[in-house]
């Protein structure tokens, strides 16, 4: 045994002083998650492709000229075009089928010779020569709008502007409670107790909700849908045109991955069908311009499982005969898609114990007799994955 | 009565002082969590920085957590190739091809990179087999540390074009001007390959060819000459032989072919029930071999000693059958019983030597033609095309590059300034040339001599073909696209000449020429060249030879050099064989193959000289001194049980200077030491004089883990014993089976019930599953420093047990991985539940939710889990594969690499348990036996292990569990093992 330590005085202010700095690192912890999960979602845009053309190169009087008649604040020569009205300046959280500011500056400094006027003045397919048609610009005002562009191509994609509710209610009733806490013990201004008590109880809920969310959702990403390099909707092509899963993602079958298809996929639809109903020729171009030159589209990853849990697509799909929406959500009425489970482990052992194998029918389960004889004499009608191994470790992590 | 066994010389020697004892590893640095510890708390500002650590690791945990979630692209394919589904392996078949050392492969590729090598079980001489060096040669290909990236010119990098310009010219003058050009060569085994540098030889008038192996086996071709006037290696055939005599020939382990040795031997001397009849198998050896330890009886004697019993031996067998005789000098062994056993044997005894000594392997000549072995265990009609080097031609051209005779020197795929034992007098030849090239993959001593190096492809990039043995053709087809700016030599040889093709379409015109015409299968050569290409391999039927004709009188020259080398009984002598894993030490940069612990002495990372204790003594030595022998190389000892006395043995393939990172100054160059002798390259010869040096060795040892601590561990018996009684030997297992009680409930199976199933008497100790579990399952390497402190992280391991006494003990061999057990006593333990059964009887370790507090560890009565000391994986402290990009792409994508914290251990491969369930599960049908194959398993040149599913009563192990040799580890403890193992069986003469 070992003797008991003399009292230590100082012991008292350490203890307060450590209860103060994790009380303080607790605060700075859900501050700082309340912040992050409202945007999960980062960009790392490409630094511009040439470079060549800057709005250096340009007056200031052409570049706020040239803001002007984009934004439809003044008028060109052949009457007001509001061109932001399509083509957004910022960003926006939801689907708009026009290429916006940014990625008509984009197409504009990555082509060589890319004339504005021209293409403006020579609308091709529905969607251009409906909206576009009879414009007329100068070379002054083209010139103009160049100059607007190559700003906005260097000020980038911009930030997806969104309000920080979370935060706000986070911080202002821990503002509220803080007022509710000097006013208690020092200035004594209101004399009604149960109003401090109230606030800080409510106050100290709320904070505990949010903790416990924000911690049971640390590293998911539900809810995560992000801007794609195309404007793919899985809506039109799954939803509307009823195109089968299998056509574009057909190694699920085989394959852990569902993979995302191949550029040459693509192609064999859209060597004909040049023009989207919604989108134009815009996205579809895309396609072609990866094909031409030999840069894959470079697709944002939406469903992603941690790294050290193996999950293989062929397992449930093909031998588990699970539907993409299972897992995907309601993917065929998606614009953009998003991840609508949390992927979390206890959403997959929850369907491991509730969803059936394909038990009598795949000659893989005859080895299972005791469940064939239980089936067979009516004790169950089906097998679960838990039955059969589905809630053992190594069946995903290894 | 149990035989004693023993894992050490401490063990059965306890008055050896303490210099034996390794030190303890020193105690870790202090660490932030020392404020933990006793004495510290009682200083009075413990707390406080104790809630200052928590603080800050807080914080840092909430800043970590709280970051974004990374936004992750993926990007697919722009055209995808037909053949390639992303997550799932392809499998190309392939050949290693290193010199002399040849095997049919298979390679998995992962999303266009090779990440595992296997056997190709269509081949007929492997059978799927492989050793610890093919398994390891993926790795090399990623080796962007020691692998030169572009042309070099004087040591700077350059390009193809250029180097082609400045060379070509260069090469046409001196050709012009009459100068001589060496291109030197180890045996080039593909015919292809022959026949283009022969157009180049005709192509440049004044090139010659030169071919010379590091580990010769010349005297073999030389003696088959002499006395057969065939200059060949005959085809061995151990699968044919009731009684092996082999005369310091490791043909388990390195000797000409040892995979497909290793098949043939282990079908011999597997046991079943329908098969109760072995092979004998008799060595003679001075150093201890893993061939010896297999062997029945192992003869550890000098080497004179073996020359004088060979000759006894050919006497007496030239006297029984009517010969002429050479007048053995008499010699201290029962020659008479041995002559006797081989004579009943006629025609079914394989008589083998390993020395490099033309006399020697004559009388081994003589002793198998006067018995009839020719054409029944020695097959001439299919010889080997492997040991073709030209000794003398090298030694006069070391002569010639000395006098400034040679223009142009060209090596490919040789490093002499290695292998060599002058390297100065060769490299002041080499610096003698007007030009010098070297077409070397990675860095080696010769290339970085050299004035050009126009790096190769690794052979996994290569086009290629080989005829190993006459008529077994085999192919070797790229299987990733080039990483570096490398080029094939032989598409370097076809640019030289100008021709329009390349190798790829060169040999399949070879092919079309001289190997399509020996097959009527394929009615166009298109569909053969296709079908050979996918099965890797294509044999040609045997054709008819003429029968030899024997002329005893040849002897008599040789014979003389034989007795000269008889008289040397009682000297010391040292005598140099090739590392298991080490080899020639062309792969000396691979750090598998250099943490691959040799299966005798269990030291990793060094070579030694092994001397026995006796000589030991008598020199005045102990374990970890270091010598300087023949004042050429300094080394330190080893004490060897088994090893005969006045011997010392060293291991070739250690201290390359220019290897890389792992491999430089690892152990010492014992090449050295070899000599240039009556007309063979020989690794034999006299002590001329020793001294001490210094001590205090320590050795990376993996030996000393554990002990047997008197328990029946390994079980073994004799065959007469097992011919009458198969339990024999086995007796305590019925003991146990009979007293099994328990107060817990058992598991309950219902689907599969894996189970792995050891055969003792297969195992060769080859340590091949070592290696092939390493690349299957991410295993780190950790380095010398840490296999010292007994961290070494292999999940499997050759456990290695002698008896008898020291001067000859007997070993055997035991693999050991986890062992599954039912009831496990590390997952009673587990304070999280990160190591659990599952429903299919697999001892699963999570990593994820593991806490590492190692309680496992401590109860595993096996030592089979491993503990994750350290982050091994971009550490720079382990400045091995995991360590660099290119390295890292060797790593499974199917398997986890662990973090630092974390148990590890074997899992049976479970990703392959699942990759074949969902196989058979996606085409609607049940998982037929053996369609899962661990790594381990797989990779078993013997077939020693077994793999299956125990609820299949048809099964291999279901069946072999039942064989009355089977028993489990530790049965006492009643850990109800999955993993069970055959007893050892030996065939000794009563």
């Amino acid at each position: 045994m070992r003797k008991k330590p003399a009292p230590n005085r100082k012991k008292p202010r350490n203890i307060g002083f450590g209860i103060f700095l994790s009380a303080f690192l607790l605060v700075a912890y859900f501050s700082l998650v309340s912040f992050s999960r409202e945007n999960p979602e980062s960009d790392n845009e490409e630094p511009p492709v040439n470079g060549v053309i800057s709005p250096e190169e340009f007056t200031r009087t052409d570049l706020r000229k040239g803001e002007r008649l984009f934004k439809g604040l003044v008028e060109f020569e052949s009457g007001i075009h509001d061109c932001s009205s399509c083509h957004y300046t910022v960003r926006s959280d939801t689907m708009n089928w026009n290429p916006s500011a940014y990625e008509l500056a984009k197409q504009w400094i990555s082509e060589e010779n890319y004339s504005l006027k021209e293409k403006l003045e020579n609308p091709v397919g529905v969607r251009m020569i409906n909206d576009h048609e009879g414009m007329q610009i100068t070379e002054e005002e083209e010139h103009q709008l160049n100059a607007y562009l190559a700003k906005v191509f260097e000020e980038g994609r911009g930030e997806l502007q969104v309000i920080p509710v979370n935060a706000f209610i986070f911080w202002g009733l821990g503002f509220l409670m803080a007022l509710a806490l000097i006013d208690l013990l020092i200035t004594r201004k209101i004399k009604v107790k149960a109003f401090h008590v109230l606030i800080l109880i409510v106050g100290l809920v709320v904070h505990m909700q949010y903790a416990v969310a924000e911690s049971r959702s640390l590293g998911r990403t539900q809810g995560y849908a992000p801007d794609q390099p195309i404007k793919f909707s899985h809506l039109v092509h799954a939803g509307e045109h009823e195109i089968d899963c299998n056509y574009c993602h057909q190694i699920t079958n085989f394959s852990l991955s569902a993979g995302i298809p191949s550029n040459n996929t693509c192609m064999n639809c859209h060597t004909v069908i040049r023009e989207g109903t919604h989108s134009g020729r815009f996205e579809i171009n895309k396609i072609h311009q990866a094909h031409e030159s030999g840069e894959p589209v470079e697709w944002i990853r939406v469903h992603k499982l941690p790294d050290h849990s193996y999950f293989s697509h062929a397992q449930h799909v093909n031998a588990g005969k699970a539907e993409c929406q299972d897992c995907h959500g309601p993917i065929e009425e998606m614009h953009i898609v998003m991840q609508t489970e949390d992927l979390s482990m206890g959403w997959c052992l929850t369907c491991h114990r509730d969803s059936r194998v394909d038990f009598l029918d795949n000659p893989y389960y005859e080895i299972y007799e005791r469940l064939h004889n239980d089936i067979r004499e009516g004790r169950i009608d089906g097998v679960t994955a838990a039955e059969v191994g589905g809630e053992d470790c190594m069946k995903c992590h290894y | 009565m149990e035989k004693k066994y023993w894992k050490s010389l401490e063990e059965i020697q306890p008055q050896s002082n303490g210099k034996y004892q390794e030190k303890q590893a020193p105690s870790e640095a202090s660490s932030p969590m020392d404020i933990l510890s006793d004495e510290l708390n009682e200083k009075s500002s413990s707390r406080r920085d104790f809630l200052k650590w928590c603080g800050i690791s807080f914080f840092s945990a909430t800043v970590i957590s709280a970051c974004e979630n990374p936004v992750k692209k993926a990007i697919p394919y722009l055209n995808q190739p037909e053949e390639i589904i992303p997550g799932k392996p392809t499998w190309y078949a392939s050949s290693f091809i290193q010199g002399n050392e040849y095997c049919p492969i298979l390679v998995k590729n992962r999303d266009g990179r090779p990440i595992k090598i296997e056997g190709n079980d269509l081949s007929s001489l492997t059978t799927g087999g492989t050793n610890a060096r093919v398994q390891a040669s993926v790795l090399s290909l990623y080796d962007d540390g020691a692998r030169y990236k572009t042309p070099m010119e004087n040591r700077n990098s350059t390009t193809w074009e250029k180097t082609d310009q400045k060379i070509l010219s260069r090469l046409k003058d001196i050709s012009a001007n009459g100068g001589r050009m060496v291109l030197v060569t180890p045996t080039l085994v593909s015919p292809s390959t022959r026949s283009l540098i022969d157009e180049a030889v005709q192509h440049f008038p004044g090139l010659e060819v030169i071919t010379w192996d590091a580990i010769s086996y010349s005297a073999i071709r030389k003696a088959h000459q002499a006395t057969f006037n065939r200059d060949i290696i005959p085809g061995f055939r151990f699968d044919k032989a009731d009684l092996i005599i082999s005369f310091s020939a490791d043909f388990l382990g390195t000797w000409l072919s040892p995979v497909e040795f290793s098949a043939q031997y282990a079908k011999t001397r597997r046991l079943k029930k329908e098969k109760k009849d072995m092979s004998r198998h008799i060595q003679f050896e001075s150093h201890f071999s893993i061939t010896g330890a297999n062997a029945d009886h192992r003869h550890p004697v000098h080497p004179a000693k073996e020359a004088k019993i060979l000759m006894a031996l050919y006497d007496r067998i030239a006297n029984a059958t009517g010969n002429p005789v050479i007048g053995a000098p008499a010699v201290d062994f029962d020659v008479e019983n041995l002559a006797k056993q081989i004579l009943e044997n006629r025609g079914k005894t394989l008589v083998v030597c390993g020395h490099n000594h033309s006399g020697m392997q004559m009388l081994v000549n003589g002793i198998n033609y006067m018995t009839g072995n020719y054409e029944n265990t020695l097959e001439t009609s299919v010889p080997y095309n492997s040991g073709k080097g030209d000794n003398e031609a090298f030694e006069n051209l070391v002569q010639d590059l000395e006098n400034g005779e040679v223009d142009a020197i060209l090596f490919y795929k040789t490093n002499p300034l290695y292998h060599y034992h002058q390297p100065e007098k060769l490299k002041a030849g080499i610096e003698n040339t007007q030009l010098s090239i070297s077409f070397s993959t990675a860095k080696d001593e010769t290339a970085e001599a050299c004035g050009f190096v126009l790096p190769d492809h690794h052979f996994l990039e290569s086009w290629n073909d080989a005829e190993f043995k006459d008529g077994y053709f085999s192919l070797a087809q790229p299987v990733i696209r080039p990483l570096f700016k490398t080029r094939q030599f032989q598409d370097t040889l076809l640019t030289w000449m100008e021709k329009e093709t390349d190798f790829h379409q060169y040999l399949k015109y070879q092919w079309e020429k001289a190997v399509y015409p020996t097959q009527t299968e394929h009615p166009d050569f298109y569909q053969f060249w296709v079908h050979a290409l996918q099965k890797g391999i294509y044999e040609k039927p045997a054709t008819e030879t003429e029968s030899l004709s024997y002329s005893p009188e040849t002897l008599n020259e040789e014979i003389t050099s034989v007795k000269t080398l008889a008289n040397q009984e009682g000297e010391v002598v040292f005598n140099l064989y090739p590392g298991l894993a080490m080899y020639d030490g062309q792969d000396a940069n691979n750090p598998w193959l250099q943490e691959l612990p040799d299966p005798i002495t269990s030291v990793a990372w060094d070579n030694f000289a092994a001397l026995s204790p006796v000589t030991l003594k008598k020199m005045d030595l102990s374990e970890g001194d270091l010598i300087r022998v023949n004042q050429k190389i300094e080394l330190p000892v080893l004490a060897q049980p088994g090893q005969a006395n006045d011997c010392i043995s060293l291991a070739l393939g250690y201290g390359r200077t220019q290897a890389g990172k792992a491999g430089n100054n690892v152990g010492v160059n014992a090449f050295l030491l070899s000599k240039w002798e009556e007309g063979n390259r020989s690794f034999s010869g006299a002590v001329n004089s020793w001294e001490k040096s210094g001590s205090d060795h320590q050795f990376a040892r993996t030996q000393t883990h554990f002990s047997m601590e008197g328990r029946a561990i390994v079980r073994e018996s004799t065959l007469d014993k097992y011919q009458k009684d198969p339990a024999a030997g086995n007796e305590l297992h019925q003991y146990h089976e009979d007293h099994k009680l328990t107060l817990y409930p058992g598991h309950n199976y219902e689907g599969h019930h894996w189970a792995l199933m050891v055969d003792l008497n297969s195992c060769t100790g080859c340590s091949t599953c070592v290696i092939a579990c390493q690349s299957e399952n991410n295993t780190p390497v950790v380095g010398k420093d840490e296999v010292r402190r007994r961290r070494i992280m292999h999940w499997m391991r050759i456990d290695r047990y002698y008896n008898g006494t020291a001067e000859n003990p007997q070993v055997v061999f035991q693999p050991l991985m986890c062992q599954h057990c039912d009831h496990a006593p590390c997952e009673a333990v587990c304070p999280v539940a990160a190591t659990m059964h599952s429903s299919e009887g697999i001892n699963q370790v999570t990593y994820n939710r593991c806490v590492g507090t190692k309680y496992c560890i401590n109860n595993c009565p096996y030592k089979v889990r491993r503990f994750n000391w350290f982050q091994y994986a971009q550490n720079e402290r382990f400045d091995y594969n995991m360590n660099s990009d290119f390295g890292r792409m060797v790593l499974n994508p199917d398997v986890t690499v662990r973090e630092r914290g974390v148990v590890e251990k074997c899992s049976f491969c479970v990703q392959r348990i699942q990759d074949a369930k969902l196989k058979a599960k996606n085409e609607r049908r049940k998982l037929r036996d053996g369609e899962v194959i661990p790594a381990c398993v797989q990779a078993c040149p013997s077939k020693a292990l077994v793999f299956g599913d125990l609820n299949d009563k048809q099964s291999r192990v279901a069946k072999m569990i039942q064989d009355p040799r089977n028993y489990h580890l530790l049965e006492e403890l009643h850990t109800l093992p999955t993993v069970g193992y055959l007893t050892k069986i030996r065939n000794p003469k009563a």
